[in-house]
Formats: structure tokens, C-alpha cells, sequence
């Protein structure tokens, strides 16, 4: 594929690609945690490497498991589940987020979609044949998703709203009051909510994220994904999960089973380890985003940059449009130049060219570094070299 | 308040019989367990020390899409090996299982043709990742010679008649019976005169005895078969979930991105158990299937002592059985006596049950007459 042709998911894979020709390349782009999995999950996979290896993995997950979660989203969520009817496990958020539009979305319906948001939600309806409907979300509003607009955008076709919160990439987090006021006008127009909840556990400031399904109404039109891979730093065990009513459940299920069968047994253990073991690591690793954020806020402050306040997650959302150029192009000259790697808007959403993606996953040194090459970029950029 | 929404797409899953198909499960729960797709067998020191290894050394995170480099060129070598064919780790994506192998051939191989062939009597695992999308399906009709394999005559209409991709399995994931050389070669010769493509389901090939022919290998038609099958069998990796894809460079990439949309990439321990695996099964294949063979023999006189009627035959981990008055009833009789069986029925052929060859396949066809 050409430089010029390729967007979306694709030019993120080749931009990936060529990040890793740079010895000396600083990675602000994927959202893949340096942590490495907390150690005594590590030590409960090589456990069940020796007694569970051939545990049987029915489609929806190990009993233990779901067991696990259902007691998770209890405690952190107030969602109030069956473990045995209400709970699939999927290899990551990401097939999670993919059998929930599958669950819900046939050839020609529509999901309103605050933008931007995380592309796969595109991918994942383009291929169950939906539509998209964008309400577009601003930094200076930091990036809210205004209920109005929501209600704007229904049509007969309306099947689903997605909520993405905290969100990727603009890391706003839905306020509890319209929270409450999407559900309503799910429930008046009879939509199905999709919650990706997978950043639920960062969350700065005095913001507060709130569940769909944990309020009254909300449970029977909602399904509810999360995974480890953030949280925990599990990206590689492939593990998440989608709650919802035991009805739609129940298809969630048989669309897990034709998909990919099952989750591989061994990160099924490490996550009943990783959700019923201790939970410092995640407090260490959510301490240590929480600095880093106030990181790279001040660097972008120096720079004179524009961003939605995150919020929530893991990223930010800077306003490039000064430079007069595309995102694609800033990025590729960033990681060219400077070999320091950002997400072009423009893969997120074709509205988004004005906007640079980054990360907050790297060790405070390393931010540093790529902060300061992003500004000599920048720099050259401006100067027009 | 009862969602309108939410009625009318239970009811479209509802009537979606191919989605809502049994599946038999991934590994063998115990011993009178016979439904499942493979046995349970033991997991080497090896492997769990390679993947414990991997693990410590950090190897936590998301790796490449299609794999970890080294393992797809083992998949590739030992491809070329057993099937020679000639894949290159390019060709190869690792996948969360057979079953992803299926949706993703089935599905975005799929996509660029306007029907797809499939068996009468096919996988579940194959209806199933049908049943996700509507596709238009042309049918296979099965052989009358009791190996539940697709006719050529069948095969060839189908290809004339303008369907341009035929899904096959060869051996049968019900009877085991596999397509001999010359029936390969005889379905090359009509993919490459109509100009038609296959999804190869190879994933019992290793229990033959003896030469297993390889669509993918055939000289007339290299450029437009996928394989795909378990990475690797009989190594107690079932309930890990590993698998590959072996595509042609121009079918790859849109099963990739397809791959990174539903799942980013499979799960990295997983990927290094299998690394190590793949050298176990080097060595230890040959005895496995030999043991197999000696059990599955030993089954067979067994069976026709007791006037039951196996059909099919060729991968020795499995045997499958005739069964008067449906196999419904056969399934439950075994229940009763302990023993789970794969129900023919989920297949497509009501008359047949599969049992995994193991120690407690004995004593259920003594159940069973
Ligand atoms: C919003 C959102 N949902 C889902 C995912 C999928 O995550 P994973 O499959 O690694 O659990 C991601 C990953 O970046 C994400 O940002």
C-alpha cells in the first residue's frame, strides 16, 4: 500500500513498522504499558502451566474466572451480574469490542458514535455491514459528548450508542449526569449501549466515571466491556470480557464460539490471579500515569499546545492545527527526523487531522526525551525546514 | 419496559441455526470424554519452560499481529516438510485456535469471491463461522462410500456451475478420511482449469498413517489454497488456543488486518509454549502415531466383533461409527453409560457418532452394542 493510500489502523501498523527500524526510537504511539505483568501473575500462569494446561475452556471462559469478574464489576462497577449467564471472556478488549457490535449490529443499522474514538469500532462495524453516525466531540469542551447532540443523531435505524469513557484517544470521561442522561435517551429510543469501560481504572482528578449498566433501566440495554491488558499490563495474555442480560448474553456466547472457540486457559488463570491477587501494582501503575500526565501537560504547556484536559485513560489529545500541516505528515516527520513516534489524528477519524496522539506508557526519562525531540520537530516544522 | 430493539435481533440470532450450531469443545475434559477435538495429553517440562521463560524475560506485552517471527517460521519449515508445500514465514499467520483459523479463511478469503462451497458434512466450527455473516453457500454432497468426504463430481459442479472457492477438509473432522493422492490432484486440476481457490482445513494430516496429500501443495494450483490446521497436535496445547493460516502473500494481508481488528494477536505465551512445542512434536509424533494406530486397529476388530459399522478411517486419533436410528440415541445411550461422543448430527450427518481414540474408547463401544 502507498504512503498516500494507506489510513486508519494501517497507517498506524506502517508507522509501527518503521518506529522499529530506530534504535534510539522513543514510542509514545501504541498503548501498550512499559510495565511488565505484575510478577505474581506471572508466577500463576507458570502454576497453571503445571496443573491446569488441559482444563476444559468452554467458549464463555473458565467458571473461576467469570466468577472473578462478575465479583469485579461488582466492586469497581456496581454492576450486578451472573456469573454463570452474564459473563463471556474474549481474547482481549479487542474481540470483546468486536462480538459486541456483531451482537448488536446487522447490515444497514446504525451506532451513534461520539468522535473521535478508538478506530476499531469502524473496523468492527464496517465489517457487519453498519453504519457509523459521528457526533463530533471538541477539545475545548473537553471533548464531551454532548447528550443533545446524541439526540440529534437518531434516526429510525438507530440500533446502538457507543460509549467509550475513559476514552481513547481523547481521554474524556462521561460525567455521571450524562451518563444518566445518554441512558435515558437510549431507553426512550430504544437503543442498545455499547460501554467500553477497559481505562475505568485511571481516572484523574476529581472525575468520576460511572457504568450504564450500574443505573436503574440501564443493565437490560447494555453490554459492558473491560479487559486486563490495560490495568493489569497484560496486553500480551489477551483477556477481557463483556457483561450484559443473560438474553443477549447468550448470543454473545455462540458469537464468541464461531469466532475463535475460547481463551487460551493460561491467561484465564493468570486473571483470576491478576483480579483476585493483590491489587497494589495497579495503584503503583496508576500513581505512575497520574505523574507522567502532569508531565507531558507541562511540556505541551511550554510548547504553547492545545489539548482536551484527559481526563481519564492513558493518552492525549494535542491540537496541532498551528503547524499548518496534516497529522500524517507531523507524525511521519516526527519519527523520521526526531524518531519519536505519535498517532496521527487522522487515523482515528478523517476529522481529525489537526491532532497528535500520545502516550503516557513510557518511563518518565524516556518522556522527557521524546517531549523534547517532539519540540526540536515541531520547531523545525514552524521554521519551515 | 421490554426493548422492541432488543426482541427483534434475539429473534435473528435465534433463527440463525448455523451460529447457534454445538461445538465439540477444545481438549478432552477425562478419559470417557470422547467428545471433544483432541486428547488430552501431557504437557512436556520443555514447554512450560519456554513459556515461563518467555514470560519472565518480559515477553508480556502485544506482539506482531501475525506472530512471533520464529514460530511462523516454524510453521512455514515444518509445512514444506510434511506437505511440501512452499510457504515462507510471510504466508503464515498464527491465529487464537482452529476455530479463528476458520472465521478468518471463511470470512475475508470469503469476501473476495461471491459463494463459497462447504461440505454437507463439514466441522461445525466451519457453520458456525458461516453463520456470522450471511454468504452464499453452495453445497457439497458427501460420498456414498461412508467417508463423508465431498464428491468430485460434487466438487467440480460446484467450481462449473460458478462457484469460484470450495472450503475442504481433508482428512474429515468426522470420519478422518482423507482425499488420496490422486484425488488431490484431481481437485488441483479442477481449482486451476476454473480458475477457482480452496480453504484447506489440514489439521488432522498428522495423525495418517503414511503420506497425507496436501492441497497446498499441489503443483496446478499453488497460488490459491489456504491451509490451515493446530500449531501443534498432540502436544497439550489444544486448550491454549494456537493455530495458523498458511495463505498465498496476496490473502494475507486482509486476513492481518482482520486478525488485528477482532483480536490485535494471539496470546503471547501461547506463542513461545508453541515455539518449544513444535520441536516436541518433531520428535515425538511418530510415536504417538503409532500408539494411535495400535489402539485404533485394536478398535477396530473390536468394533466389528460387535457388528457395530465404523466408516471413514485414515486419521488414527479418531473413529467414527454408524448408528442405526440416528445418532441421537447413540450419543444418549453413551451418556447414560458415562461417555460423551461427538454427535454426527452437528456435522451434518445424522447417522454417525465420533469418538476420540483413547483409553476409554473400549469400554464405550462395549456401552455402545
Ligand atoms: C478503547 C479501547 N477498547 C479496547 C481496546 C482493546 O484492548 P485489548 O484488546 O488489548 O484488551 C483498546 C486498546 O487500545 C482500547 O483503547
Amino acid at each position: 500500500m502507498s504512503k498516500k493510500q494507506d489510513q486508519g489502523t494501517n497507517l498506524l501498523y506502517r508507522l509501527i513498522g518503521e518506529a522499529r527500524t530506530y534504535d534510539d526510537v522513543i514510542v509514545m504511539g501504541r498503548g501498550d504499558p512499559d510495565f511488565d505483568t505484575p510478577a505474581h501473575i506471572v508466577a500463576a500462569a507458570k502454576e497453571a502451566m503445571i496443573h491446569h494446561h488441559a482444563d476444559h475452556a468452554p467458549p464463555e471462559g473458565l467458571p473461576a474466572l467469570r466468577e472473578a469478574i462478575a465479583e469485579r464489576v461488582k466492586r469497581v462497577n456496581n454492576i450486578d451480574v451472573d456469573p454463570a449467564t452474564e459473563v463471556v471472556v474474549t481474547n482481549g478488549g479487542q474481540e470483546a469490542l468486536f462480538l459486541m457490535v456483531l451482537a448488536v449490529i446487522a447490515p444497514g443499522d446504525e451506532m451513534i458514535v461520539p468522535e473521535p474514538n478508538y478506530n476499531t469500532y469502524a473496523d468492527s462495524l464496517a465489517f457487519a455491514g453498519g453504519v457509523k453516525v459521528e457526533v463530533q466531540t471538541w477539545p475545548n469542551d473537553a471533548f464531551r459528548a454532548d447528550p443533545d447532540l446524541v439526540r440529534a443523531a437518531i434516526s429510525e435505524r438507530s440500533r446502538a450508542l457507543l460509549l467509550v469513557s475513559p476514552n481513547n484517544p481523547a481521554a474524556s470521561v462521561i460525567s455521571p449526569a450524562d451518563t444518566a442522561e445518554l441512558l435515558d435517551i437510549a431507553s426512550e429510543n430504544d437503543l442498545m449501549i455499547l460501554s467500553d469501560e477497559i481505562y475505568d481504572l485511571f481516572v484523574y482528578d476529581d472525575f468520576v466515571h460511572t457504568s450504564p449498566a450500574a443505573l436503574p433501566g440501564g443493565k437490560e440495554r447494555t453490554l459492558t466491556l473491560n479487559a486486563l491488558s490495560k490495568a493489569y499490563s497484560m496486553t500480551g495474555w489477551r483477556l477481557g470480557w463483556i457483561v450484559g442480560p443473560a438474553d443477549l448474553m447468550a448470543r454473545v456466547a455462540e458469537l464468541k464460539a464461531a469466532i475463535s472457540g475460547g481463551a487460551s486457559v493460561i491467561s484465564q488463570h493468570a486473571g483470576i490471579a491478576a483480579l483476585t491477587g493483590p491489587q497494589e501494582p495497579v495503584e503503583m501503575m496508576a500513581e505512575a500515569y497520574r505523574k507522567r500526565r502532569r508531565l507531558v501537560l507541562d511540556a505541551l504547556d511550554a510548547m504553547g499546545m492545545k489539548y482536551g484536559l484527559p481526563q481519564g485513560g492513558q493518552f492525549v489529545f494535542a491540537d496541532i492545527g498551528f503547524t499548518g500541516l496534516d497529522s500524517a505528515e507531523v507524525a511521519q516527520r516526527m519519527l523520521t527526523e526526531q524518531h519519536v513516534l505519535a498517532y496521527p489524528g487522522s487515523a482515528f477519524s478523517k476529522d481529525r487531522k489537526d491532532y497528535l496522539r500520545m502516550t503516557f506508557l513510557q518511563p518518565e526519562d524516556q518522556l522527557i526525551e521524546g517531549l523534547e525531540r517532539m519540540k526540536t520537530a515541531m520547531g523545525s516544522i514552524m521554521a519551515g525546514q | 419496559m421490554s426493548s422492541q430493539n432488543k426482541l427483534g435481533l434475539l429473534k435473528r440470532h435465534e433463527a440463525n441455526g448455523d451460529l447457534n450450531r454445538p461445538l465439540p469443545g477444545p481438549m478432552m475434559r477425562h478419559a470417557a470424554d470422547l467428545a471433544a477435538d483432541e486428547a488430552i495429553s501431557p504437557l512436556d517440562e520443555r514447554v512450560i519452560a519456554a513459556a515461563s521463560e518467555a514470560m519472565e524475560a518480559g515477553q508480556t506485552h502485544y506482539v506482531d499481529v501475525p506472530g512471533i517471527g520464529p514460530l511462523r517460521e516454524k510453521i512455514a519449515a515444518y509445512l514444506n516438510e510434511s506437505t511440501g508445500s512452499a510457504c515462507q514465514a510471510g504466508n503464515i499467520i498464527v491465529t487464537a485456535g482452529q476455530q479463528e483459523s476458520r472465521f478468518l479463511t471463511i470470512q475475508k478469503i470469503g469476501e473476495l469471491y461471491e459463494s463459497i462451497a462447504v461440505p454437507d458434512v463439514v466441522h461445525p466450527g466451519a457453520r458456525k463461522a458461516l453463520g456470522v455473516r450471511q454468504r452464499q453457500i453452495v453445497s457439497l454432497p458427501a460420498d456414498a462410500e461412508g467417508r463423508y468426504l465431498p464428491t468430485l463430481a460434487g466438487l467440480a459442479a460446484a467450481v462449473r456451475g460458478g462457484c469460484r472457492l470450495l472450503y475442504l477438509e481433508s482428512p474429515s473432522r468426522l470420519t478422518g478420511a482423507a482425499y488420496s493422492a490422486a484425488e488431490v490432484a484431481e481437485i488441483g486440476k479442477i481449482l486451476s482449469d476454473n480458475n477457482a481457490a480452496a480453504i484447506w482445513d489440514q489439521g488432522l494430516a498428522p495423525w495418517v498413517d503414511g503420506a497425507c496429500s496436501s492441497l497446498a501443495a499441489q503443483e496446478s494450483a499453488p497460488a490459491r489454497v489456504a491451509a490451515i490446521g493446530e500449531t501443534w497436535p498432540g502436544q497439550g496445547l489444544a486448550s491454549w488456543f494456537i493455530a495458523y493460516i498458511a495463505a498465498p502473500e496476496d490473502w494475507a494481508p486482509t486476513m492481518q488486518s482482520q486478525k488485528q481488528i477482532m483480536a490485535i494477536c494471539t496470546a503471547t505465551a501461547s506463542q513461545y509454549a508453541a515455539l518449544e512445542a513444535g520441536d516436541l512434536f518433531a520428535e515425538a509424533r511418530e510415536r504417538q502415531l503409532a500408539q494411535l494406530k495400535r489402539q485404533r486397529d485394536a478398535l477396530l476388530d473390536q468394533a466389528r466383533s460387535r457388528q457395530l459399522e465404523v466408516c471413514g478411517g485414515g486419521a488414527s486419533n479418531i473413529i467414527a461409527l454408524k448408528t442405526v436410528g440416528g445418532a441421537d440415541g447413540a450419543v444418549d445411550r453413551l451418556r447414560r453409560a458415562g461417555y460423551e461422543a461427538a454427535d454426527g448430527a452437528h456435522f451434518g450427518a445424522a447417522n454417525v457418532i465420533r469418538l476420540s481414540v483413547g483409553s476409554g474408547t473400549e469400554a464405550a463401544l462395549e456401552a455402545l452394542s
